[in-house]
């Protein structure tokens, strides 16, 4: 039993560095200026990327809190649409449903590029393309393919039995989905949404072909350095890009946490 | 239930249909025929967006900080910069004409070669305007054809110049004491320092350009200007360069069995110390790259004696352009002898100048003999007399394809 936990202590620490290693690399390279072979540590430091990025003359730090409040907004519709949709998948039964389930993953399965093209000469006719509304839109359809799934598991575990309980004992649907449903769903709305967040945060280039250059996200400022192989300024755009969404993710997390507090929770 | 949702739908088609209506109702006028005071009076207090390349810190910053500045100062232009690339804006600007846009939202494209090629046989572009900029008429040589021919296709007015780029080998002096002057020479070096040299695999620009240049440098650039694209009668001229990179390759980097897929890898590679030499097709590259500190501050260019591939690059202004007037205003600052020269200033960007030094008094021809050379670069002079012109648009392509059938790359 002692070996076991031991065991299991080394592959868990095993795994943690694989994950962490690699940040360390890119938040490493981001002050690098020249690291030649054969030095084991790079010859010259600099902040050179961090100056850019932080000079308000080329926008970075407008276009971040604009990629976020993008992505937020997605997130919240990508919910409100998820619910009922996974609700549905989760809990009823009606004919044709695993041909829905996996109908609902369609968006991942197909190539996105295919896809867009297509929508790209719709939305223009529509006068879609190159807003706001737009990218938000086209957002969804990578990003609603996760928050179904995950809300769908949820909804299986949970089961209908709880809402049915206040119904018989007469809260009216709107009272049922706010004061039972949600709480119930909570933890996994969290999951769901920090997924979707992710997913939306760093789209490229559905943001690129129907954004048209008019809706600049963060993801496509960071891109061309990438492309061109500007280490230390890939790495810290990299750098940024994570941080931001970490804190976003650990802010939900605490708001929600906190709002939830002293209920209780029935799995997790 | 379903009641609710028809009306909802019926209604988000109505609004979608009011919505094209419109787009579509704006009344054009043709910019190009107004005086160049009244454009200036449109262009004031507007908004252009320029679509480029954004991956060059110095580039970017050279738009966002003094390009910006300086056209809200003088004209009240806000300047607005887009990085995308190429293929991207061109995707765009096909798909909008597909379905008629009549009004985009592209100002300005950074433009040169095949692409601009493309974009003028699809009717992309507004058309012929750079007789309208007073700074053209003043300052460019109009016959020269680097300014009249693109990859050697007329130009006709349909862009003006914006900068010119000269291919160049970088390496550093301390590593390689004699930099390679000719393909003789590359052979020599490559022999004497196994795995140590390689170029990106075309159709990456750069490598497809070190090509080029290679066979220019064995059989002459003089019959490639006029050649027509077929295909079998470039196979046989250049057959003498294919041999001569078939005997190269076992001693390049992994014996040739692989290149680099992107010109950024061989910059990197040459930066890690794992190659001897890199190359670009901006002679101020290595400046700049010594400046941010990426490449070793004994990094130097050097240029084949038998010439080097030069080339123009330009501004283009797209058939939708929304705001045409300051679009032309724009490009207009961009042809003045400030602009010029504070992008030839290695410290801002190192761009060459696309003005014509016979039409400059001589305070003007000072200001630009004034601006200290980057390290590790060559004076504008030397690079100008080793300058040869690229082949036809149509020929790259076609060369591409002989070099991939001719060099097996393995996979990756």
């Amino acid at each position: 039993m002692k070996r076991n936990s031991y065991i299991s202590k080394v592959i868990m620490c095993v795994i943690i560095f694989l994950l962490i290693f690699p940040l360390g690399v890119v938040l490493l390279w981001s002050f690098v200026k020249i690291w030649p072979w054969p030095n084991l540590v790079p010859r010259d430091f600099g902040i050179r990327a961090f100056e850019y990025i932080l000079n308000p003359n080329n926008k970075s730090i407008r276009i971040l809190c604009f990629s976020v409040c993008l992505s937020s907004v997605v997130t919240v519709i990508t919910l409100l649409i998820s619910i009922p949709a996974a609700k549905a998948l989760g809990v009823y039964n009606f004919k044709g449903k695993d041909f829905f389930k996996i109908l609902v993953l369609a968006p991942i399965i197909v190539p996105t590029i295919a896809v867009a093209m297509g929508i790209h000469v719709a939305f223009i006719k529509l006068g879609l393309a190159n807003t706001v509304l737009g990218v938000v839109l086209v957002h969804l359809i990578p990003c609603l393919p996760y928050g179904i799934r995950i809300l769908t598991n949820v909804f299986e575990i949970i089961g209908e039995s709880m809402e049915m309980q206040a119904r018989v004992l007469g809260a009216n649907s709107i009272q049922t989905f706010i004061r039972i449903t949600l709480p119930l769903i909570a933890p996994g709305l969290l999951s769901a949404g920090s997924l979707v967040f992710i997913v939306s945060f760093s789209q490229y280039f559905l943001t690129f072909l129907i954004g048209g250059g008019r809706i600049i996200t963060f993801s496509m400022l960071m891109f061309p350095y990438i492309q061109s192989g500007d280490r230390m300024m890939a790495c810290s755009y990299s750098i940024v890009f994570i941080l931001s969404t970490l804190v976003i993710l650990l802010i939900i997390e605490k708001i929600v946490r906190s709002y939830y507090k002293g209920e209780n929770y029935f799995y997790m | 239930m379903k009641k609710i949702s028809i009306i909802l739908l019926m209604i988000m088609l109505v609004v979608n249909l009011t919505a094209c209506g419109n787009n579509s109702n704006k009344e054009e006028y043709n910019v190009l025929d107004k005086e160049w005071k009244d454009i200036l009076e449109d262009a004031k207090g507007t908004t252009v967006n320029f679509y480029g390349w954004g991956g060059s810190q110095k580039t970017n910053e050279w738009l966002d900080d003094f390009v910006a500045k300086r056209l809200k100062e003088e004209y009240d232009i806000t300047f607005n910069r887009v990085p995308m690339n190429i293929d991207d804006i061109l995707n765009k600007l096909l798909g909008e004409k597909q379905v008629d846009v009549k009004k985009g939202n592209i100002d300005i494209v950074w433009i040169n070669g095949e692409n601009f090629y493309t974009a003028k046989n699809n009717d992309l572009l507004l058309g012929s305007f750079t007789e309208k900029l007073p700074n053209f008429n003043k300052y460019i040589d109009k016959d020269s054809p680097e300014v009249k021919y693109d990859f050697g296709f007329a130009v006709d007015g349909y862009e003006a110049p914006y900068g010119k780029a000269q291919f160049v080998m970088i390496y550093d002096k301390v590593r390689l004491d004699k930099a390679p002057k000719s393909h003789e020479e590359i052979l020599e070096m490559v022999k004497n320092n196994p795995g140590k040299f390689t170029y990106p695999a075309p159709p990456d620009f750069t490598g497809s350009a070190f090509v080029r240049n290679i066979i220019y440098d064995i059989v002459g650039y003089e019959k490639f200007i006029s050649m027509e694209a077929d295909k079998e009668r470039i196979q046989k001229e250049v057959a003498p360069a294919m041999e001569f990179l078939k005997e190269i390759r076992p001693y390049l980097w992994k014996e040739g069995k692989t290149y680099p897929a992107t010109i950024a890898q061989l910059d990197n590679m040459f930066a890690d110390n794992e190659v001897l030499m890199t190359m670009s097709y901006n002679p101020n590259h290595v400046a700049s790259k010594i400046v941010t500190g990426e490449f070793p501050e004994t990094s130097s260019v050097t240029i084949l004696n038998r010439g080097t591939i030069g080339n123009t690059h330009f501004l283009t202004i797209p058939y939708n352009a929304p705001n045409k007037a300051a679009a032309l205003v724009v490009i207009d600052f961009i042809l003045s002898i400030e602009a010029q020269s504070s992008k030839y200033d290695p410290e801002n960007w190192g761009d060459l100048p696309v003005i014509d030094n016979g039409k400059l008094n001589e305070a003007e021809k000072k200001i630009f003999e004034n601006i200290k050379l980057g390290k590790g670069t060559l004076p504008q002079s030397v690079l100008l007399e080793h300058r040869v012109p690229e082949m036809p648009a149509n020929i790259i392509p076609i060369i591409e394809e002989i070099w991939q059938e001719n060099i097996p790359v393995e996979g990756e």
